[in-house]
């Protein structure tokens, strides 16, 4: 879950772009090279102090992904890859050529398999305590089951952060608009993740096509995605690191910004 | 009236500690929980309670399906159903083959024709998409049960009435080869039922196929508006629905006075409402399973059916369960019926709990007195 949208600073333009028939809700800010950021499946449209950091050297983009928040469902996404095929057709219609890419926990996911699809046209790819891979074990907590309380709960390590990331959860409950939206997410997740739960089975044979320079970003903590998966995907990805944050869940963006973006942001200037 | 017994064959026997907390009884609710001795006197207990319906002068008997769940244990209610063929004369209603959970709706097609040229023509088909716990039960996405339910149906339709071989090329489903053998004995096909707690969607859905539709546990306000939908709905497509297309299916008991009635009726009406059905809302509605505006405001509830406690008394005074004496049974069926309009029953005289002489007593004062009075209808 994000930070309220309202904390929005006024340098952050929204706008809708139209990508082959629906409609793309959009948060742009900052010049320089564009960063697109693929949000996670509990991330309810806003803006991040994170977005606003690399927004200070890039042109940070942030898309609702279709069927998620603002932006039109489509007919033609049932899976992952199906997304990725339309976040490339939102890339071209954004008429951009290379970029650097961020994903966090299911936009992560997306992220990897963007860079199977056009491996050239990414420069750098951030994956951000990403979904796509089953832990050796199976994945321990089943977000399906849970009431978005109770996944708040296991999203983030510190106590403090929990308990006021539940407390706005709580809060949602009475404001209609951000309900909808917590809904329409969360079916929209279920879409995408059901079965095979939160993981594609061919991706691991996909993954060395991935050109990327690659950073893996993890909270150690992760009880949602695992550290393990983090692993697995700087094995599968030539040339790939992995960065764990001690003390952190799985939302490092979000739980410690400031350590996230002191890794994140040099590994994109490289 | 058209008169149906009904059962759900739940485990009965589960621990006290769970009927005292809040975990859910589907999904996770392990099945080491269940012994196999105590499941076999419970289904023979079961089936015998289903004969007794039929030799009760019942018009016929309705079984369901339910899967990973002590709330019943019919995963397969055309297996019952067939076992009931042979010992009855009476109609078998398989109030749901929950058909956007099968890989290959055809299967349906084959085992409900095979059921009703072996039966005579006495299957009634019902069809539903499967509750919500069945969707985690079964990993699949909630969000193409819609699709699927109207794909399957379709498809199973069309087996039964097109001659075959045809080519199925749908969105969910790709036959090259439909040609299901045997077809079914009632022209042009079985009877096919509805149930469903009322959602707008479903009601109409029924109404403009002639279909009967059949409400679920639901307080008598939301009977009374499913039913009026359902007029609304026939009216759209310029028609008069017969009284036997409204169908409601209850739990149902019957003592010599309502003081007893509901003295043994409510603990029985718990159990099945706070235990058996019980499950957490996100899991009875999970992600996707309605459509976006249902979800906002049954999401946004704090009570519900299954997801918060209730009690006999509520059940009993709202109308989710008939309970009372023959006589007084009798009136309130009578005065719903003259008002609501409904011309088919689904009595549930098993709730779960209850042992089989009560069953018995109370289904026997049941087609004693209140039966005849019921038929004349």
């Amino acid at each position: 879950m994000t930070a309220p949208t309202e904390i929005r600073p006024p340098e952050v333009a929204e706008s809708t772009v139209e990508v082959r028939g629906s409609r793309v809700r959009l948060l742009t800010a900052g010049t320089g090279d564009p960063v697109l950021y693929l949000h996670g499946s509990g991330d309810l449209g806003g803006w991040l102090p994170a977005h606003s950091a690399l927004a200070a050297d890039y042109t940070v983009i942030r898309p609702d992904l279709p069927g998620f928040n603002h932006s039109e469902p489509r007919k033609d996404v049932g899976t992952i890859s199906d997304l990725a095929f339309r976040i490339w057709d939102l890339i071209d219609e954004l008429g951009l050529e290379t970029l650097r890419v961020v994903g966090s926990s299911l936009g992560g996911w997306l992220a990897a398999d963007l860079a199977t699809i056009e491996p050239s046209r990414i420069s750098h790819l951030v994956l951000v305590d990403a979904a796509g891979l089953r832990p050796a074990g199976g994945h321990g907590v089943d977000m399906f089951v849970l009431s978005p309380a109770e996944i708040l709960a296991r999203t983030y390590h510190s106590q403090p952060m929990r308990d006021q990331m539940v407390a706005a959860a709580g809060e949602r409950e009475n404001d209609p608009d951000a309900f909808l939206l917590m809904l329409r997410n969360r079916a929209a997740t279920a879409k995408l993740a059901w079965n095979p739960y939160f993981h594609d089975v061919r991706l691991p044979d996909r993954l060395h096509r991935v050109r990327a320079k690659t950073l893996a970003v993890w909270g150690a903590e992760d009880q949602l995605v695992p550290v393990e998966c983090g692993q697995r995907y700087t094995e599968l990805i030539p040339d790939a690191q992995l960065h764990t944050i001690a003390g952190c869940g799985h939302l490092p963006q979000l739980e410690r910004t400031e350590e996230f973006l002191a890794v994140v942001a040099p590994f994109l200037a490289s | 009236m058209d008169v149906f017994g009904f059962g759900l064959m739940p485990y009965r026997d589960v621990p006290q500690a769970h009927v005292d907390s809040s975990d859910s009884s589907w999904v996770t609710y392990s099945n080491a929980n269940f012994d196999p001795q105590r499941g076999a006197e419970f289904y023979n207990e079961y089936l015998e309670e289903y004969l007794i319906y039929d030799r009760l002068g019942f018009d016929g008997i309705s079984v369901n399906e339910h899967h990973q769940t002590s709330y019943g244990l019919m995963p397969a209610p055309n297996l019952i159903a067939a076992m009931l063929v042979p010992r009855t004369s009476c109609r078998i209603a398989i109030l749901g083959n929950a058909i956007s959970l099968r890989d290959h709706p055809l299967r349906v097609a084959e085992e409900i024709a095979m059921l009703d040229v072996i039966s005579g023509g006495r299957i009634i088909s019902g069809f539903v998409r499967g509750i919500g716990g069945e969707y985690h039960s079964f990993s699949m996405d909630p969000n193409s049960s819609r699709e699927r339910f109207q794909e399957a149906h379709d498809l199973i339709v069309k087996s039964w009435t097109d001659p075959g071989p045809f080519e199925w090329y749908g969105e969910h489903y790709k036959f090259r080869y439909v040609n299901p053998w045997p077809r079914p004995m009632q022209q042009p096909h079985p009877p096919i039922w509805s149930p469903s707690q009322g959602s707008t969607e479903t009601v109409a859905w029924a109404a403009e196929r002639h279909y009967t539709y059949l409400q679920t546990f639901s307080t008598i306000d939301n009977i009374r508006k499913a039913f009026k939908l359902f007029r609304e709905a026939t009216d759209k497509v310029g028609y008069e629905p017969d009284a036997k297309q409204m169908g409601w299916s209850f739990p149902i008991f019957v003592a010599d006075t309502d003081a007893e009635a509901r003295r043994i009726a409510g603990p029985h009406l718990e159990f099945l409402f706070n235990t058996l059905i019980r499950m957490p809302k996100d899991v009875f509605y999970p992600s996707g399973y309605l459509s976006e505006a249902s979800a906002a405001r049954i999401m946004a509830s704090k009570s519900g059916l299954g997801t918060s406690r209730t009690t006999g008394e509520y059940l009993m005074d709202n109308g989710f369960a008939i309970v009372g004496s023959a006589d007084s049974v009798a009136e309130r069926l009578t005065q719903y019926q003259s008002e609501i309009g409904f011309g088919t029953m689904s009595g549930m005289f098993q709730f779960g709990s209850m042992g089989i002489e009560e069953f018995q007593s109370s289904v026997t004062l049941f087609a004693d007195k209140v039966l005849p009075k019921l038929k004349a209808l």
